[in-house]
């Protein structure tokens, strides 16, 4: 299992990097975490490297650097890397370019094997797609955007699960909605949801949509399937039922007391271009986060 | 879908996104190539007209790498009947495109000599610690190092210097965001106005000498610094007044900021021999450019630097190589081929006459107008490409929209050095903002205001000053 955590500045990114290494720790994944900085025009990305090499040798770090440092304090304090690599300090100097505006530090975790701390330059969406392309990660962790196209193109085009840290509130009792159906992504989601709630230590709402008041029996069995699945995990659980349209209602029940769980969209990538999901509606209006399972 | 896996399709989707700039220009290209010619303009002006529009909107939208673009006018030009292969490839290559290859690879060696130890202390030395002095000391010396080097040197050079000043006077970045503000900006708009004072303060000086000389108007160095120097020397207590009025700093005196930066560089500011002979170099191709640049090009000049450096082993091959942008050369080399493609098939005639005829009455009564829409289309233009490609795409129209072509080329190149309004178009810029001191916002903030002032300036400057040279 490997998962990818998104930062982009100390002041909104703390409760991504404290979901995402919550979640890290219950999937005992190999962690990375990274900064994608502001793409450079092409004119004078030579010209600005250069200015940061000098700048390097008056001992200023070149921006992002101080996000790694900060993301490193965290994972510190947290002591989810090994004590040897706390005493030593960030590793600053360790920042090895790997080509094509990425450089690296490797550091050795605790709970995984690889904890990799991450510095991109670029426009976020293709580098984020291109990081979980080079590296497979299953999970991909990110803060909120208000930005429609930014939300649309996360799930569209990013090859992992999207694990999106929208408005959460440390000092709040969150629980999981599931929302389960009858499509091949529910299984998935079911035991991801299972994991989150494991994490935080949270109980499972586990909700079904029809939009007629009959529910079929592969909508009844997905709910008791997922039902019995989260028990067997000693999670508490509740199974909700509910009429009407299936964004509106997630929406409605998540309010901002639920972490929702759900599974991509089976739509073609065509359709979903034009048209958008059922995902990117309850993503767009909700106000909690949000993991979509692909 | 018709065979298509749906991984491939989100693929396909993705690319259509970060592509579309490209696939609209595409669009507007051809449906501008089926518009018949306008009349009084040959079928190759028109082509030409329409690869120069499409290739602006590529630079100015960069979904495809700048070499690629550089590529997209070397083909059109060929296929469009432009010109024969070995004209274009003829086309593409010139003094201008040797001097910007040059003066980038100067900038790589200059900087790696670490002389910015040694201007630390010398601005230091003569500002003594009060901030205004300071700020006029960092906006002066940026303006007259850039002058004679070009921006993008003088603001890799000069940003530690101020980032060290800022860092040892508070290191809470929220106390001094006014003095980074400051003096970054002295640094940046200090090396814009300076870029105008010498043919080799920057390539777009060069591609417009090499326009001028093509025309048949010779202009030498010396000759240069004449008619546009003074105009350095009114600009920098005007950029050290606006930013001064912009940010008021949080500190009158910098005292303990001087006071360690003095120490911290006290030890790496001592030249060693090999400084010296590397300062000597540079003085000798300074010397070059001022004595024999008219006669031998002031490309060959920096590349007889450049050859000295390799030579002397002040710089690696390696290192030159790799900082210097090859794709940026090869698209000045692309737009000084536009640019000569739309004076030779006679569009660049074509526009300017266009345009005058539409001003024509005002320009009767006030002559200056001229000027001033030149100095406006090209400061616009400047902001949202890059100075050279303005230089080398418009200068062969605003020659010809009046009698005076050495008068309209000459504000051209002066224009283009305004670049103030975003952290993206002029080197100097970009440079300091990548610091990650300064808001991509206060460019505009304090931009227009320069904006306006440098505008009003040159015009006013040219319809005097220079009246002196008829």
């Amino acid at each position: 299992m490997k998962i990818l955590i998104a930062v982009s500045n100390k002041e909104y990114s703390g409760p991504t990097l404290r979901v995402g290494i919550r979640v890290a720790r219950a999937f005992k994944a190999s962690t990375t975490i990274v900064d994608v900085g502001e793409k450079v025009s092409e004119f004078n990305a030579k010209v600005v490297g250069l200015s940061q090499e000098r700048l390097e040798s008056w001992n200023f770090d070149r921006p992002g650097v101080d996000v790694l440092e900060w993301a490193f304090e965290f994972l510190a304090e947290k002591k989810f890397i090994e004590p040897t690599e706390i005493e030593a300090g960030f590793p600053k100097n360790t920042l090895v370019d790997t080509g094509g505006n990425r450089s690296e530090v490797y550091l050795k975790g605790t709970i995984c094997e690889d904890v990799n701390l991450i510095l991109r330059n670029g426009e976020i969406i293709s580098e984020l797609r291109d990081e979980v392309a080079g590296h497979q990660y299953d999970v991909t962790i990110i803060g909120g955007s208000k930005k429609r196209r930014m939300a649309h193109d996360l799930i569209q085009y990013i090859d992992s699960s999207i694990f999106i840290v929208n408005q959460f509130d440390p000092d709040k009792l969150y629980k999981i909605l599931l929302a389960v159906d009858d499509s091949k992504g529910t299984r998935k989601a079911v035991k991801y949801g299972a994991r989150v709630a494991q994490a935080f230590n949270i109980d499972v709402d586990i909700l079904t949509i029809s939009k007629t008041e009959h529910f079929g029996e592969d909508y009844k069995n997905a709910a008791e399937r997922a039902a019995k699945f989260i028990r067997r995990c000693g999670i508490n659980y509740k199974n909700i039922y509910k009429v009407g349209d299936p964004s509106e209602v997630i929406k409605e029940v998540a309010g901002n007391n639920h972490i929702i769980v759900m599974g991509t969209s089976t739509r073609n990538p065509l359709k979903k271009f034009f048209k958008g999901s059922k995902p990117l509606k309850v993503m767009e209006n909700c106000h909690c986060p949000i993991l979509i399972v692909k | 879908m018709l065979g298509f896996s749906e991984h491939s399709l989100t693929n396909f989707l993705f690319w259509i996104t970060q592509k579309k700039w490209f696939l609209i220009t595409m669009v507007i290209s051809v449906f501008l190539l089926f518009i018949p010619a306008p009349s009084g303009l040959s079928i190759e002006g028109y082509r030409s007209i329409v690869i120069v529009i499409t290739a602006l909107m590529l630079i100015v939208t960069e979904p495809i790498p700048l070499p690629a673009i550089a590529m997209y006018i070397l083909v059109m030009e060929v296929y469009l009947g432009i010109g024969s292969a070995n004209d274009i490839a003829k086309s593409f290559m010139n003094d201008a495109v040797f001097f910007i290859m040059g003066s980038l690879m100067l900038a790589v060696a200059i900087i790696k000599q670490g002389w910015d130890a040694r201007i630390a202390l010398g601005i230091i030395t003569l500002t003594g610690n009060k901030t205004r002095n300071i700020v006029f000391g960092f906006t002066a010396i940026s303006a007259i190092l850039a002058s004679f080097i070009g921006e993008h040197t003088v603001a890799a050079i000069m940003l530690p210097i101020a980032m060290t000043l800022i860092h040892f006077t508070s290191e809470d970045k929220e106390k001094v965001q006014n003095l980074s503000a400051v003096l970054l900006f002295s640094i940046a708009y200090g090396a814009l106005v300076g870029s105008i004072g010498t043919p080799s303060g920057g390539g777009r000086n060069v591609i417009m000498i090499d326009y001028l000389r093509d025309s048949g108007l010779s202009m030498s160095y010396i000759n240069w610094m004449l008619r546009v120097y003074p105009l350095v020397l009114i600009q920098i207590p005007i950029v050290s007044w606006v930013l001064m009025k912009s940010f008021t700093p949080e500190f009158i005196k910098l005292d303990s900021g001087v006071r360690k930066l003095v120490i911290q560089v006290a030890k790496s500011a001592e030249m060693t021999g090999r400084n010296t002979i590397a300062a000597v170099i540079f003085l000798l191709v300074f010397v070059g450019w001022i004595f024999f640049s008219e006669s031998v090009g002031l490309g060959t000049i920096a590349l007889t630097g450049v050859l000295m450096y390799l030579v002397g082993g002040f710089v690696k091959w390696e290192d030159l190589s790799k900082n210097t942008h090859w794709g940026v050369i090869l698209l000045f080399g692309s737009t000084i081929s536009l640019g000569s493609n739309i004076k030779t098939t006679g569009a660049a005639v074509w526009l300017a006459e266009s345009i005058v005829n539409f001003i024509e009455p005002v320009i009767n009564k006030l002559p200056f107008v001229a000027d001033l829409i030149v100095t406006v289309m090209t400061t616009t233009m400047a902001n949202v490409l890059s100075s050279s490609a303005t230089v080398a795409v418009l200068g062969p129209i605003t020659m010809n929209m009046g009698q005076d072509s050495m008068h309209l080329g000459m504000v051209t190149a002066i224009a283009s050095a305004f670049g103030y309004f975003t952290a993206v178009a002029a080197p100097a810029c970009t440079i300091v903002y990548s610091s990650g001191l300064v808001n991509a916002k206060d460019f505009l903030k304090v931009g227009w205001k320069m904006g306006v002032i440098s505008i009003v300036l040159l015009v006013i400057y040219a319809n005097t000053y220079w009246l002196f040279f008829r």
